[in-house]
């Protein structure tokens, strides 16, 4: 067919069906932006980062979960407990760098205890408040320590050592039960012996979080990687399936990775995970916002916070062993950030692409349909690794969260299944 | 001037030429001004994780294959270029090697990233460090045994990955 008048943009295209492409409004519209962080971020469980990075009894590391400021605290005890980093005085942020310890006093407190500095309230890694300024003098016995404990969040350590978080209390759920079966692939080599991030950036790109996340779970962009061009292709990559889990969870199978047709790799085999077949690969992508990689030598986890309808921020983790030697660290250093690091050879594709894929589809911009109707199968029918079905089950899952239909957000999702139906 | 100032200048030039061959995509004529036992890294201190990490490194072949295949890939074709300051330059006592540290930023100016319409032509700062360098001589000329590009940035948008 020629190129198209409007009319003819407008129509779904061939016999692509309803529940295979979604409306590119999904994508920028802000109304749904902050209907996704209230109806899902608020609600489910995410990691916010890995144990290695609390080392110590009163370490710690900040974050936010759906723009709620977040602080996750070792105790003297060794237990990692999760607080909202918010002063119960006057609303201060209790803790303003990223990450740090306790163990000393801070300017305005005292040792092994958190400070408020603005009017030096103090609180212990329970949560705890301990100390407040003048407070008989000030309150009498309208007020006290024991009134104004900080917001303790649910915390699970969890699949090789991250630390989960959720704002709501009243989730039904445990981590395991959240996650529903997506892990069985790797938690074996998760929790064979504990882990350590050794590499950490982030991005903030110019993309709505889905965006990010239909690209980890969609490997018909192959054609976009020089490095998945030469390595990709064969028939034990095309074996590769696309299994869906209940939440809105995919896992893509394993495979064997040729890294001997790319020039300057070596294989992953020496220093593959415990428990991983040499020169595997197993994925989670986890609902909303979350991506595993384990892939031979190295995990890899994207965490990802949506800032606003078209702008993300990734933070990009890569671990080992703890047990690694210095030599050994090296090497699955380079295997990670050869491919995923900042200036590795496939990453800098990645955010290009989403980022010109978002450049189309601005706050009020004409909405368009964004396919995933490929249904590829092999010879036994099963979905191959082309196959858009990791997409499609997110999007079922996102529409039961929002109540909305996908390919046309203005109808519940219930109606949606009717036109679909029909 | 004494042998121990020329040398000094002269390491000044180098690392200023590697900047505009490194500003001018010249891999070759850069790796040329390296030794074949060259040794490059790109690091950077993580306070979130409490790590130092490498996030790119190889030796002179390496970095070759790198820049060999960067025609390949889709990239960001929005150049880079950067503003170099030599700061110490500092001799051995045999004077035969010497390390320098400058400090550098570089600037991306956009073409083809995003929207080109709106935002071809718009100039940011993409990272900044430090370069630590070693150097070897031979007839008195300096060429590069190793440089660390020492990274303050961690934050590391939607870029490319050229070598610094
Ligand atoms: S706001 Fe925290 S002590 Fe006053
Ligand atoms: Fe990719």
């Amino acid at each position: 067919m020629p190129a198209r008048n409007a009319k003819q943009w407008d129509k779904i295209p061939g016999k692509i069906e309803s529940g295979e492409y979604v409306d590119s409004r999904i994508y920028s519209d802000r109304n749904i932006f902050e209907e996704e962080i209230s109806k899902i971020f608020k609600k489910v469980w995410t990691p916010v980062c890995h144990e290695s990075e609390l080392s110590e009894p009163y370490s710690f590391r900040t974050m936010t979960v759906a723009r709620e400021p977040v602080m996750v605290v070792r105790g003297a005890d060794n237990q990692i407990r999760a607080f909202l980093n918010v002063c119960p005085h006057r609303g201060n942020m209790i803790e303003n760098r990223p990450s740090g310890s306790f163990e000393q006093g801070s300017p305005s407190g005292a040792p092994k205890h958190m400070t408020c500095m603005f009017h030096a309230w103090q609180f212990d890694m329970k949560g705890n408040c301990v100390h407040i300024s003048r407070g008989s003098e000030g309150y009498q016995d309208r007020l006290e320590c024991s009134d104004v404990g900080l917001r303790r969040l649910r915390c699970e350590v969890k699949y090789g050592g991250f630390v989960w978080v959720t704002l709501n209390d009243a989730i039904d759920q445990t981590v395991e039960e959240w996650a529903g079966g997506a892990f069985d692939c790797m938690e074996k080599s998760l929790n064979a012996e504990p882990l350590e991030v050794f590499h950490y950036h982030k991005a903030i790109i110019p993309c709505n979080y889905k965006l990010w996340h239909d690209t980890n779970s969609e490997f018909y962009h192959d054609y976009l990687h020089y490095h998945n061009r030469i390595t990709g292709f064969n028939d034990s990559y095309f074996a590769r399936k696309n299994i869906g889990f209940d939440n809105g969870h995919v896992n893509v199978g394993s495979f064997e990775v040729q890294y001997d047709q790319y020039e300057g790799f070596e294989s992953r085999e020496e220093l593959s995970f415990p428990h991983l077949p040499n020169n595997h690969w197993e994925m989670i992508d986890f609902f909303p916002g979350v991506n595993f990689n384990l892939r031979g030598s190295a995990l890899r986890c994207d965490i990802m916070t949506p800032l606003g309808p078209d702008k993300v921020m990734i933070e990009f983790r890569g671990l080992g062993l703890k047990s690694d030697t210095p030599e050994e660290r090296l090497i699955r250093q380079r295997h990670h950030n050869s491919i995923w690091g900042p200036f590795g050879r496939n990453l800098h594709e990645d955010l290009l692409a989403v980022s010109t894929q978002q450049a189309t589809m601005s706050e009020f911009a004409d909405k368009r349909r964004i396919l995933h109707g490929r249904h590829e199968v092999d010879a036994d029918g099963d979905p191959t690794i082309h196959d858009e079905e990791g997409m499609r089950h997110f999007y079922d899952a996102w529409g039961r969260w929002m109540d909305r239909w996908p390919g046309d957000p203005e109808l519940s999702f219930e109606e949606g299944q009717k036109r679909e139906a029909a | 001037m004494s042998e121990s100032m020329n040398k000094q200048n002269a390491v000044s030039n180098v690392i200023y030429k590697a900047s505009l061959f490194l500003d001018e995509h010249r891999w070759d004529d850069w790796l040329n001004l390296c030794h074949e036992d060259f040794y490059y890294a790109i690091k950077a201190f993580s306070p979130e994780i409490n790590y130092d990490m490498i996030y790119m490194d190889g030796n002179r072949e390496e970095m070759r294959t790198i820049t060999d295949m960067l025609p390949k890939h889709n990239s960001d074709n929005s150049p880079l270029a950067r503003h170099t300051v030599v700061y110490t330059v500092e001799m051995d006592e045999s004077q035969d090697t010497a390390t320098a540290v400058s400090s550098f930023a570089v600037y991306k100016t956009e073409l083809d990233g995003i929207n080109s319409h709106a935002l071809a032509g718009e100039s940011n700062i993409f990272l900044v460090g430090k370069y630590r360098d070693k150097f070897g001589f031979e007839n008195g000329e300096p060429f590069f045994m190793e440089r660390i590009v020492q990274l303050d940035t961690r934050r590391l948008d939607k870029g490319s990955h050229f070598p610094i």
